[in-house]
C-alpha cells in the first residue's frame, strides 16, 4: 500500500526535493549475500530487513523476528506479526528466510558462506516461524543472522540482486547509473547516493548545493572549514571503528614483548588525535569500544570498562629503556606497511617522527590497496595499519587472535599464538581476554575515529552513527 | 629573456646552497604549525604535518635537479649511441633499431613511465629507471636523422678513404657536429624530466614520504586548497618558474647555436 502511494505525480512533485548524499566510494554489490564493502553493507541495511540487529551496546536484538534458543543447537525465530512486504508487494514469509540462508550455503563465491557452514538445516513451521538446526552448539548464532532477507521466488529465478535488489527495507531501489537512486516508502522521498571520490570536490559540491550532505572521509581541516560556513551544519558522534597497528608475531624482534611495549610507548596518540583527527575521536584500548556489552558483563566474569587496562602513554625514554632491556640494537629498524590513502600516510609519517626519539627507525611503505592487503593476509609485513569497521560481536577476538584463526581460517594475520588467551576465548571470558590482549600487544591499539556528517542547515533528522552506518536516511528530511 | 632565465636558475641554485648552509630540516614535524601561513618561523608557511614548506621546497628542487641530470645523462648517452649506430650503418641495423624506437614512440611517454613506475614500484631509483627507459627515444631519432645526413658529407668520406676507424669517424667527425643540437635537446629534456618526475610523484609513484618532492607537495597541497591555498600556490609557482627558466635557457642556446639566427 505504501509503495502504491508513491504515484508518478507524487514522485514528480518530490523531484526538486531529492536528497543527494555524496559518498567517497559507491557500493560494489547490493546483494547482501555477497556484499563486504562498507558502502554496500550500509545501503543494504536500508534496502533489506534482517532477522537480527544490534542495540547501542552491540547486543543482538530482534529486528524482523524475535527468537528463542530451544537448545544450543536449535534456534526458533518468529517473524513480527506486522511486517513490511517486499518492495514488489509480495509478502515476506518464513519460506523467504529459509530460501535466503539455504541459498547462502550453496553459493560458491560468497564471502559469507563459511559463516553459516554450521547450519544443519532450516525448518519452516508456518508462515511466521522458522527453526535453525545447527551442527554444533553456538551461543552467538543469532548475532550472525544479519543478512538481508530476499524473496524466495526471485532467488529461484536467479535474480541479479547485486544490480536489481528487491528487499523489504525502508528504502526501495529505483535505479543505479551515475548515482544510486532510492525511494523511501513512507513518504516517497527520493534519495540519491552520488560517488565523489575527491574530498575537496565533495566539499565544493556541498557548498554549491549540488549535494545535501556528506559523511566521513574528509581531512579534519576540511571539517573545520565546513564548520565555519553559516549555511552548513556539522554533526559529530563518537566512533566505534577500531584503528590499530598490527604486528607480525613471527618476526624474531617483534616476538619480544618489551619491543612491542616500546612501540606502544613510542606513539603519541593524544597528539595525533588532537591535531590531525576530528574532535570526537577517542583513544582506543581494545577492538570493542568501552560501551560494548562485553565490557559491562555482570555474569560469571569480572567486567572491564577499559578503565582497568594499562595505559600506553607516550614516553620515548621508557620506550628506549624497554628496547635496551630487550637487547635489540638501536636504532631498531622496522618496516611499516600502509595503503596509499593520504590520511593513512599522514598518520604513518607522524608516527615515524614520534618513534625516532624512542630509538625506532620506521620505514614507511605505502602500497596500493590490493598489494597492501594481500601482504597483510600473507603475513608479509613487520607492522601494518588497518581499521576494523562495524565489529559487533566478541567473536572477533577469536577470529583475530585465536591460534587456529590464521588466514584463510580467520583474521589472525600476525600469526599470534597464545595458549592462555585461547583458553580465555574458549571460555568466552571476554573481559579477561581483552586484558590479556591489551597486555600482550599483538595489536598496538590506536583510536576509534570520530564520526561526522556535514549537511545543509535545512536538512533535518540525520545524525552520524558510531559505526558510520547511514540508517538515518530512513528518517532524513529536506523541507 | 636570457637574463630572466639565468636569474631564476641562479636563484634556485643559490637557494639550494643556502638551504644546505643553514641546515634546514625538511622532515621536522611540528603538529602545532599544521598548514600555518607564512610567518617568522616558517617563511613560506607549513604543510599538513607542520613541516617547513621552504625547507621542503629546497630539498625537493635538489631531488628534481638530481633526477633531471642523471636521467638526461643516461638517456642522452644511450639515445645518441643508438642513433649513431642506426644512422652510420643504415640498412637492417637501422631498420631494427628504428622499429624498436617506433614502438616506444607509439606510447605517450608519460603513460609508459607511469606503467614502468607502477610495475617497478615507487621510489627514487625506480622512478629514474622508468624515466630512462622512456627518455632515450627522442635522442635516438634526432641523432639518427642527423647522422644519416652527416655520414655522406665529404669530410667524413675523405676520412673513411684515408682509413679512419669507425669509432674515430663517429667521435671525431660526426659527433662534434651534433653537439650543439644535442645540447639544446638536453636542455629541453631537463625540463621535461623535471615535469615527469613531479607527475610521477604527484601520482604517488615517485619519491616516497617523508622525502620531499615537488610532485608529492603539489598532491598534498591540492587536498588542502580550500583551507591553505598558499601551500599549493607556492609549490606550483616554484615549479613553473624553474621550468620556464630552463626552457628560456634552451631557447637561448638554440638561437646561439643556430647559424642563421647568428647572421
Amino acid at each position: 500500500m505504501l509503495i502504491s502511494a508513491c504515484t508518478q505525480q507524487n514522485s514528480s512533485a518530490q523531484l526538486h526535493r531529492d536528497i543527494v548524499f555524496a559518498i567517497a566510494q559507491a557500493p560494489l554489490n547490493l546483494d547482501p549475500r555477497y556484499a563486504t564493502d562498507a558502502a554496500s553493507e550500509r545501503v543494504n541495511r536500508l534496502i533489506y530487513q534482517s532477522l537480527v540487529d544490534f542495540d547501542a551496546q552491540s547486543k543482538p536484538v530482534a529486528s524482523l523476528a524475535s527468537w528463542l534458543a530451544v537448545s544450543p543447537t536449535e534456534y526458533r525465530f518468529k517473524l513480527n506479526k506486522i511486517r513490511m512486504p517486499f518492495h514488489n508487494q509480495a509478502p515476506l514469509n518464513a519460506s523467504d528466510v529459509k530460501a535466503t540462508y539455504d541459498s547462502l550455503a550453496t553459493l560458491k563465491d560468497s564471502p559469507h558462506t563459511a559463516e553459516f557452514a554450521n547450519i544443519k538445516n532450516i525448518e519452516v513451521i508456518d508462515n511466521d516461524i522458522v527453526v535453525f538446526h545447527l551442527k554444533q552448539a553456538d551461543r552467538h548464532f543469532p548475532a550472525k543472522l544479519i543478512i538481508g532477507i530476499l524473496p524466495a521466488d526471485l532467488i529461484a529465478k536467479n535474480q541479479d540482486f547485486s544490480h536489481q535488489p528487491m528487499g523489504s527495507g525502508a528504502l526501495k531501489f529505483i535505479s543505479w547509473q551515475n548515482k544510486l537512486s532510492l525511494q523511501r516508502l513512507k513518504d516517497c522521498q527520493k534519495i540519491s547516493l552520488l560517488e565523489v571520490k575527491d574530498p575537496t570536490v565533495r566539499v565544493l559540491k556541498l557548498l554549491h548545493g549540488e549535494v545535501d550532505l556528506l559523511q566521513g572521509e574528509l581531512p579534519p581541516e576540511l571539517v573545520k572549514y565546513l564548520q565555519t560556513k553559516p549555511e552548513i551544519i556539522v554533526k559529530t558522534s563518537v566512533g566505534a571503528n577500531f584503528s590499530y597497528l598490527g604486528l607480525n608475531m613471527q618476526d624474531p624482534v617483534l616476538q619480544n614483548l618489551k619491543v612491542r611495549q616500546a612501540i606502544a610507548h613510542a606513539i603519541d596518540r593524544n597528539a595525533i588525535i588532537a591535531k590531525v583527527m576530528v574532535s570526537s575521536t577517542r583513544v582506543a584500548s581494545a577492538i570493542l569500544p568501552p560501551e560494548h556489552y562485553t565490557n559491562h558483563s555482570s555474569t560469571n566474569h569480572s567486567s572491564t570498562n577499559h578503565a582497568n587496562l594499562p595505559v600506553y602513554d607516550y614516553n620515548p625514554t621508557l620506550a628506549k629503556q624497554l628496547l635496551i632491556e630487550a637487547g635489540v640494537k638501536q636504532p631498531l629498524k622496522l618496516v611499516y606497511k600502509t595503503s596509499t590513502d593520504a590520511q593513512r600516510v599522514r598518520f604513518a609519517t607522524i608516527m615515524q617522527a614520534q618513534m625516532q626519539p624512542a630509538g625506532i627507525d620506521l620505514e614507511i611503505r605505502s602500497l596500493d590497496w590490493g598489494t597492501f592487503f594481500e601482504d597483510v593476509k600473507q603475513g608479509n609485513f613487520q607492522l601494518y595499519g588497518l581499521t576494523w569497521v562495524g565489529i559487533k560481536t566478541p567473536e572477533i577476538y577469536v577470529k583475530a587472535f585465536g591460534s587456529k584463526s590464521v588466514p584463510p581460517n580467520g583474521f589472525n594475520r600476525g600469526r599470534y599464538t597464545d595458549a592462555e588467551l585461547d583458553a580465555l576465548l574458549a571460555n568466552e571470558n571476554w573481559p579477561a581476554a581483552t586484558t590479556r590482549i591489551h597486555n600482550q600487544l599483538p595489536y598496538i591499539p590506536l583510536w576509534y575515529e570520530g564520526q561526522f556528517a556535514a549537511m545543509h542547515k535545512q536538512i533535518k533528522h540525520y545524525l552520524p552513527k558510531s559505526d558510520g552506518n547511514w540508517d538515518d536516511l530512513a528518517t532524513i528530511t529536506k523541507p | 629573456m636570457k637574463k630572466l632565465s639565468f636569474s631564476i636558475f641562479g636563484f634556485w641554485i643559490l637557494a639550494v646552497l643556502a638551504g644546505r648552509l643553514f641546515q634546514l630540516n625538511p622532515n621536522h614535524i611540528d603538529l602545532n604549525a599544521i598548514l600555518s601561513l607564512p610567518n617568522a618561523t616558517y617563511l613560506l608557511g607549513a604543510d599538513d604535518l607542520g613541516r617547513s614548506i621552504l625547507a621542503r621546497l629546497l630539498r625537493g628542487v635538489e631531488v628534481s635537479f638530481l633526477v633531471a641530470i642523471i636521467v638526461t645523462a643516461v638517456t642522452m648517452t644511450s639515445g645518441v649511441l643508438i642513433g649513431l649506430i642506426a644512422g652510420f650503418y643504415g640498412g637492417k641495423v637501422d631498420q631494427i633499431l628504428m622499429q624498436i624506437t617506433d614502438i616506444f614512440l607509439a606510447f605517450p611517454g608519460i603513460l609508459l613511465a607511469i606503467a614502468f613506475a607502477a610495475v617497478l614500484g615507487p621510489g627514487l631509483g625506480n622512478l629514474m629507471i622508468a624515466l630512462c627507459i622512456t627518455g632515450w627515444v627522442s635522442y635516438a631519432r634526432l641523432t639518427r636523422g642527423q647522422t644519416l645526413s652527416l655520414r655522406n658529407r665529404q669530410h667524413v668520406q675523405a676520412a673513411e678513404s684515408l682509413g679512419a676507424s669507425v669509432p674515430r669517424l663517429i667521435l671525431r667527425h660526426i659527433l662534434p657536429l651534433l653537439a650543439s643540437i644535442l645540447v639544446v635537446e638536453a636542455t629541453y629534456s631537463l625540463a621535461s624530466v623535471m615535469i615527469a618526475e613531479a607527475s610521477l610523484s604527484f601520482l604517488g609513484l615517485g619519491i616516497q614520504s617523508p622525502n620531499a618532492s615537488w610532485g608529492a607537495m603539489l598532491r598534498d597541497g591540492v587536498r588542502y586548497m580550500l583551507v591553505a591555498p598558499h601551500y599549493v600556490l607556492i609549490v606550483g609557482l616554484s615549479l613553473m618558474s624553474l621550468i620556464l627558466a630552463i626552457n628560456l635557457g634552451g631557447d637561448y642556446l638554440r638561437d646561439k647555436f643556430d647559424v642563421r639566427t647568428e647572421k
